[in-house]
């Protein structure tokens, strides 16, 4: 059977790209309850308009509900489930027992995912989350093939695992680095990315080099493990990032979608594969790697030299209209005539095209496209559709 | 605070006759292949009126290596676990189970629905405050356990982090180290060991404080992590003053917008 395809959605325009490039599912947060509490997240009238959105377009939508609770946050979560399930959201996910056991006890009608945060890299901690009702099992991403195999065939839970993304250093929601050094509740949504940050490596109170240390890992990306998860019956392959642009959550669903559907139709080459490799390590700025499925990290998936993630330019152009070979793009990064760049979407081979032309929203000619979300028009012999993208040209496919 | 009422962790097997001179008599050791960032005892070096620390995220191969030592484990007086695969091996073993997911335990709902699932205590977390400690006492449905000294941890990787950096850059097999972050000047103590990498908060907290406010039959264990000091000096440094009591006096906070406003609670 095809996993799920599960993408990340900060906002309502995130989640309509997300479902247009090709998730099956998407996961959002509410404005409380949910870890990335400075996302742009949704209000109630929001999360009822995104899952009318998800299922007049034959998807899914999953709820974060996912902080560890104090005290003084129990305050509103029973309205809240009692909300979610109203508006029939597919599931919610979370991770502490309180949320699970509310939904249990006073049977609320809401699937519940375990959240990743809960950390699950065997099977008998699968089996006690069966026994308190859940409906799929979110793993750790330190689980390996082996503990994956394993909790399926012990528990038959839905599986869901992390295909793409950034990385915890520590297993997730065991880390309060962030408590520590900012008092920003890492397990509340305000995580610091203190693990980002760079340290002196001591010993007796003298340094022992001169090079700082990092515990920074590389992202995660399954691409070369694509296949093998899909023959382990995984059943929902989840990306990462929640405040990540429309153009990076677009670029990785398509290349994952695509994937996918290669594995399933039997058309997967190593060129593509390549290019799905390249693509993704450039959207992201980042290099990513496979991680803890076959072996334990080592130095090669972490960073160790100071780096700065400047942010990406690649994005040139969203597509707003096409009628007579003419495209409608609303710019988002400088672009000029002579340049060639790509166009990619989800109804569309991705192609190449050279800019011949530019002309303003007035129809007046011009050299190049400068200004942030200016409205130009150029020649592109090629059909497009609204909401493709236009980008520049990084790899041949 | 009774003394008798205080759970210490061991770090060598001497130190055990040196407590029970000064009154204290509960006795924690972590189990070799199980337990992550504290000195580790074989099995057969624990007595089995001691509770067992399990404190690692278990993978396959751990958890088919615990089941197959369970019932030597069993007769033991109790364990404390990080692990929920840990319970579901053990509930129906006559022994106490004591729920210890770093960091999770922080309010009083989850805790009472551990409980109410069989677990026999748990232990609070320590990135609360005292007003909310005192609220999860007030309303436990059994008594707590309070983590009252130590060096909190604060951060568990499955990555063999020294490991990868030593090799990095070209430096000996270090698996103690101090890590200073650059911005704060924070110090945290980084222990690595074949199963994942530890940070502690290297300055020790004290909850002394706090002691008078709390009513002692909602407390099961006043609980001590050890890391360096003699077993002589240990009801002493209870007693120290000192300006670390964590999070007992201030309130986290997660939205950048109430960063400005920071509480004191």
């Amino acid at each position: 059977m095809k996993p799920e395809l599960l993408a990340p959605a900060g906002s309502l325009e995130k989640l309509k790209f997300a479902y247009l490039y090709g998730a099956d599912a998407c996961y959002v947060g509410g404005t409380n309850f949910s870890l990335r509490a400075n996302a742009q997240n949704f209000s109630n009238e929001e999360l009822l308009e995104a899952t009318t959105l998800a299922h007049s377009m034959g998807k899914k939508i999953y709820v974060t509900v996912n902080i560890v609770f104090h005290n003084d946050d129990l305050e509103g979560l029973r309205e809240y489930l009692q909300y979610l399930a109203q508006i029939k959201v597919d599931g919610i996910i979370a991770s502490d027992i309180a949320v699970m056991k509310m939904i249990r006890d006073e049977k609320i009608d809401l699937d519940v995912h375990v959240s990743t945060q809960a950390s699950i890299t065997n099977y008998e901690a699968a089996l006690f989350y069966k026994e308190l009702g859940a409906h799929r099992l979110v793993l750790a991403r330190e689980a390996s093939r082996e503990d994956i195999k394993r909790i399926k065939a012990e528990t038959g839970l839905e599986l869901e695992t992390f295909i793409h993304g950034a990385m915890c250093t520590s297993f997730s929601g065991r880390c309060v680095l962030s408590n520590y050094c900012t008092n920003r509740d890492s397990n509340r949504g305000g995580c610091a990315q203190i693990c980002r940050f760079e340290f002196a490596y001591l010993k007796d109170g003298k340094p022992l080099t001169a090079t700082p240390f990092s515990m920074t890992p590389k992202d995660l990306n399954m691409v070369p493990f694509i296949a093998e998860m899909m023959a382990i019956g995984i059943d929902s392959f989840k990306i990462e990032g929640r405040m990540r642009s429309i153009y990076y959550v677009s670029t990785v669903i398509l290349i994952y979608r695509r994937l996918i559907d290669k594995i399933c139709n039997k058309t997967l080459t190593s060129e593509y594969t390549s290019y799905c490799l390249n693509v993704l390590n450039r959207v992201a700025n980042r290099e990513s790697t496979p991680q803890f499925f076959d072996h334990l990290p080592g130095t090669n998936e972490q960073y160790y030299l100071g780096r700065q993630e400047l942010s990406n330019q690649d994005f040139l152009g969203l597509v707003i209209d096409y009628q007579d070979g003419v495209a409608t793009i609303e710019e988002r990064n400088y672009f000029e005539v002579g340049q060639t760049v790509q166009f990619f979407g989800p109804d569309i081979e991705t192609f190449n095209y050279t800019i011949t032309e530019i002309f303003d929203a007035d129809g007046n000619a011009i050299t190049k496209a400068q200004h942030a979300q200016m409205i130009v028009k150029l020649k592109v012999p090629r059909p497009l559709k609204q909401f493709d993208m236009m980008r520049v040209k990084m790899f041949d496919f | 605070m009774k003394t008798s009422k205080i759970l210490i962790n061991i770090k060598k097997l001497d130190e055990m006759e040196k407590y029970e001179k000064i009154g204290i008599h509960n006795f924690l050791f972590a189990l070799e292949d199980f337990s992550i960032g504290y000195p580790t005892f074989a099995l057969e070096d624990i007595p089995e009126e001691a509770y067992i620390l399990i404190n690692r995220l278990l993978d396959t191969e751990a958890i088919e290596k615990l089941k197959s030592q369970a019932k030597r484990i069993g007769k033991y007086r109790g364990i404390i676990f990080e692990d929920l695969g840990v319970f579901q091996i053990f509930k129906n073993y006559d022994m106490e189970l004591i729920w210890f997911q770093n960091h999770f335990a922080t309010n009083y709902q989850s805790i009472n629905d551990f409980l109410a699932l069989g677990m026999t205590s748990a232990i609070i977390s320590n990135e609360i405050t005292e007003e909310e400690i005192l609220a999860i006492l007030d309303v436990a449905s059994k008594p707590l356990i309070l983590n009252i000294y130590g060096k909190n941890q604060v951060m568990y990787s499955r990555r063999t982090l020294l490991t990868n950096f030593n090799k990095y850059a070209h430096l000996d097999d270090n698996k103690r180290v101090i890590l200073q972050e650059k911005v704060t000047n924070k110090e945290f103590l980084a222990y690595e060991s074949p199963y994942g990498t530890v940070l502690f908060n290297n300055a020790y907290f004290n909850y002394g404080m706090i002691l008078d406010h709390i009513d002692d039959a909602k407390i099961k264990y006043y609980l001590i992590f050890n890391l360096d000091y003699e077993p002589e000096c240990i009801l002493n440094k209870l007693k120290e003053d000192t300006d670390n009591v964590g999070f007992l006096h201030t309130k986290t906070v997660y939205r950048l917008k109430d960063y400005g406003s920071k509480v004191k609670a």
